[in-house]
């Protein structure tokens, strides 16, 4: 009883199929046709059948058309099957297109493709599709699935080629790792020792040039006798400014350095009035 | 008495966490009260695994999915109904409200009666296509069962369907001891979009199409589709991780076909359908008793010696060295899990700011309470304010969007590597000493320097 709605529409074929038990779809006077769209056609017409699938592949072009006509036939006997299927295969990924025949009650099927019918997937594969043929029917009539040729695609090579994008698919991503900007680089050392040996030797340079018009500290003793304790002050002052600054350089940070530098500055100045004013009673004397 | 009360509501919380992960209480609609005899076998297993079912008819004016806003069930099964449309109750809007709101659903079609037309504009909201004129069905000339189907082939024999691609885990294919088959009678196919949320469970064979018993009986004119296009059972994953899952033949699930005998086209012997099983995994993943990830904990740190290595810290330095761990869990029928990635799949961290500059795969640490998943690497050397984020989506799992904000930040003044270790440096430094030289030398020779000689003679 369950069945009963879908057996109801297939009642006629089941009255025949019941007959023979262990029959089985096949199929006769089989043709593909390969038919340009310009009517030219390329005139190629080849037969096939189940027992001599075609060896070579059949080529189509961008504007070609495949045409395969046959006959359905069940033992032997021309007879409509309800499945009547040309399925292209795209052999790499395994998808599958099927187109179905149009199938007369004598069981003359026939089926145009046209390149541009083909699904995108087909239509941009580069190996030959598989061509197989799929008849079948209700009953117990056994059906038939079988391979019979190739189709290899021609696409026009003036035209854009058919791209094939791929559906977002959520999976693993291709990882991704940084890459890092350069390091900053130095120039070799040896460069840089040279360089340092041409700046160190303009001092000693300085010193004979200052030497040659005479520079001397002559008169030490005599600024220290006459105001020791200023002239201690004022130029170890100007010295500690000086190991003020390379203690910036090292280690202390600003808030550290301005207070010593104040205290180094305020001596300097303090001590530097007396100091500069023992200068000032020498060149009077006429001794600088 | 209060903590006696306590104890009690943490039994009865207890009792509901070990029945799915969101929730037992599933609403059944039907036709008719009497066919829920039909598929006793399917709803008792569902009650022995804790769901709290309700039945309901269309017609009902009880029936409404939401109460004040907030949804009066968890889940959804829809039987197939008789009539064209399914009331006011359910229409597609309230439907796709309900998956909004997290909850799933589970639908059956058939062949034998259209879907109503509620169905229909739902599916085609979710981008799922089902046969013209809501009616189809599906036959196989090459595997069908001989037993109850030697002429009408609709009733088609499939073997456990496998993963799904390479790379996902296997949750649909139920343990078969001598070649068991899945038996899928009278139903209706359809077809998916290209969408990423949806992905099929069962696929028709090569040799199976679709066609409309009513006006294709003789011949088919107008293919809906034929072999691996066809989808006989569906899902679709929300971006809430909400559950929708169609299944082409409610009959499948019905007392007939749980264990019964079939016998496949050129097999000798019958064998016992996997139905029983396979249903329990569709809906157990549709309910959400399989396959939903949870995050146990985040943890990211300093990765360096001698430094503060403090978890989860706000602020890190370009270059540096971080280790990011995750912690997940998988539910399993009635608890949680270790989770663990399936082969040839991989869980990526990403360290993204607008786009990722890193992406990375975490190894696991699995053991028998816990799996954590780290990566160590350094960080890009771009300030700015990034993400460690973990986007896992995958088909039947439940989606993983983990984002962690941090900022990173330049090399402070002081990080810096100091002059007197680069070479080029160097020059400079001797010029300052020079320069340093130079001045105290000038200001000794021009505070002590006596007139010379040369210059006494003028």
């Amino acid at each position: 009883m369950r069945f009963l709605y879908s057996l109801t529409p297939s009642l006629l074929l089941l009255a025949a199929g019941a007959a023979q038990a262990a029959s089985s779809w096949g199929f006769a006077d089989a043709t593909v046709s390969v038919n340009s769209k310009k009517g030219a056609g390329t005139g190629s017409k080849e037969k096939f059948s189940v027992k001599a699938p075609l060896s070579q592949p059949v080529v189509l072009g961008t504007t070609d058309s495949l045409k395969i006509l046959l006959t359905a036939q069940e033992d032997g006997k021309d007879k409509r099957p309800h499945q009547a299927f040309v399925v292209l295969q795209e052999p790499t990924t395994g998808l599958e297109a099927p187109f179905p025949l149009t199938v007369k009650e004598s069981g003359k099927a026939t089926v145009e493709i046209k390149q541009s019918e083909l699904p995108v997937q087909l239509a941009a594969s580069t190996a030959p599709l598989k061509a197989s043929i799929v008849l079948a029917s209700f009953g117990s009539s056994e059906g038939l699935n079988t391979p019979i040729f190739d189709v290899e695609i021609k696409t026009d090579p003036t035209a854009s080629p058919v791209v094939y994008e791929k559906p977002l698919r959520y999976g693993k991503q291709e990882e991704i790792h940084h890459i890092f900007r350069d390091d900053p680089k130095s120039p070799p050392k040896v460069i840089s020792l040279a360089f340092v040996l041409a700046v160190v030797a303009t001092v000693p340079a300085l010193f004979v040039g200052w030497l040659a018009l005479g520079a001397n500290v002559s008169h030490l003793s005599k600024a220290l006798s006459d105001a020791p304790l200023a002239h201690g002050v004022f130029f170890g002052s100007i010295i500690a400014m000086e190991g003020v600054f390379f203690m910036y350089y090292v280690s202390w940070n600003l808030f550290q350095t301005l207070p010593v530098a104040g205290i180094v500055g305020t001596a300097t100045f303090l001590s530097g009035a007396k100091a500069l004013g023992e200068v000032q009673s020498r060149r009077l004397a006429g001794e600088r | 008495m209060r903590s006696l009360l306590s104890v009690l509501v943490f039994l009865f919380i207890a009792v509901v966490q070990a029945v799915s992960s969101s929730g037992d209480r599933l609403l059944v609609i039907l036709e008719d009260d009497a066919e829920k005899a039909g598929y006793s076998k399917f709803l008792g297993d569902l009650e022995s695994r804790g769901f709290e079912i309700t039945y309901e008819t269309p017609k009902s004016e009880s029936l409404s999915l939401f109460h004040l806003g907030e949804r009066s069930y968890d889940h959804v099964l829809l039987l197939p109904t008789k009539s064209k449309g399914l009331g006011p109750n359910l229409t597609p809007n309230i439907l796709l409200d309900f998956i909004n709101a997290n909850g799933n659903i589970l639908l059956t079609l058939s062949s034998s009666t259209p879907a109503p037309t509620s169905i229909v504009s739902l599916l085609l909201e979710l981008d799922i296509h089902l046969p013209p004129d809501r009616q189809g069905l599906v036959v196989d000339h090459f595997n069908y069962d001989t037993s109850s189907a030697s002429e009408t082939h609709d009733v088609l024999l499939l073997p456990s369907p496998g993963p799904l691609r390479p790379g996902l885990k296997d949750f649909f294919s139920p343990v078969s001891e001598d070649g068991n088959l899945l038996a899928f009678p009278h139903g209706m196919g359809q077809t998916l979009g290209q969408g990423a949320l949806l992905s099929p469970i069962l696929r028709a064979p090569a040799t199976a199409y679709s066609y409309n018993p009513k006006e294709q009986s003789e011949v088919v004119d107008d293919l809906f589709a034929a072999g691996q296009q066809l989808s006989l059972v569906s899902t679709m994953q929300a971006r809430n991780s909400a559950r929708f899952t169609v299944v082409g033949s409610a009959e499948m699930l019905s007392d007939q076909w749980f264990d019964a005998k079939v016998k496949k086209l050129g097999e000798k012997s019958a064998v016992k359908t996997l139905n029983r099983a396979f249903a329990k995994q569709v809906s157990g993943w549709t309910f959400k008793e399989i396959g939903v990830l949870r995050v146990n904990w985040v943890e990211h740190h300093l990765n360096e010696e001698g430094m503060s290595n403090a978890s989860n810290p706000k602020i890190y330095r370009i270059k540096n060295d971080v280790k990011y761990s995750i912690s997940l869990s998988e539910y399993s029928w009635d608890k949680y899990i270790p989770f663990e990635v399936p082969e040839s799949d991989a869980l990526q961290l990403e360290f993204s700011m607008l786009s990722p500059f890193h992406r990375l795969q975490l190894t696991p640490q699995i053991s028998s309470s816990d799996s954590t998943y780290s990566v160590a690497f350094t960080l890009p050397d771009q300030h700015g304010i990034f993400n460690f984020k973990v986007n896992y989506k995958r088909p039947f799992f439940s989606n993983i969007e983990e984002k962690h904000t941090v900022s990173v930040r330049h090399f402070a003044h002081d990080e810096w590597p100091r002059s007197f270790v680069i070479s080029g440096a160097w020059p400079w430094m001797a010029g300052i000493g020079a320069t340093v030289t130079g001045w105290l030398a000038f200001c000794a020779i021009w505070l002590y320097s006596a007139p010379s000689a040369a210059k006494k003679n003028q």
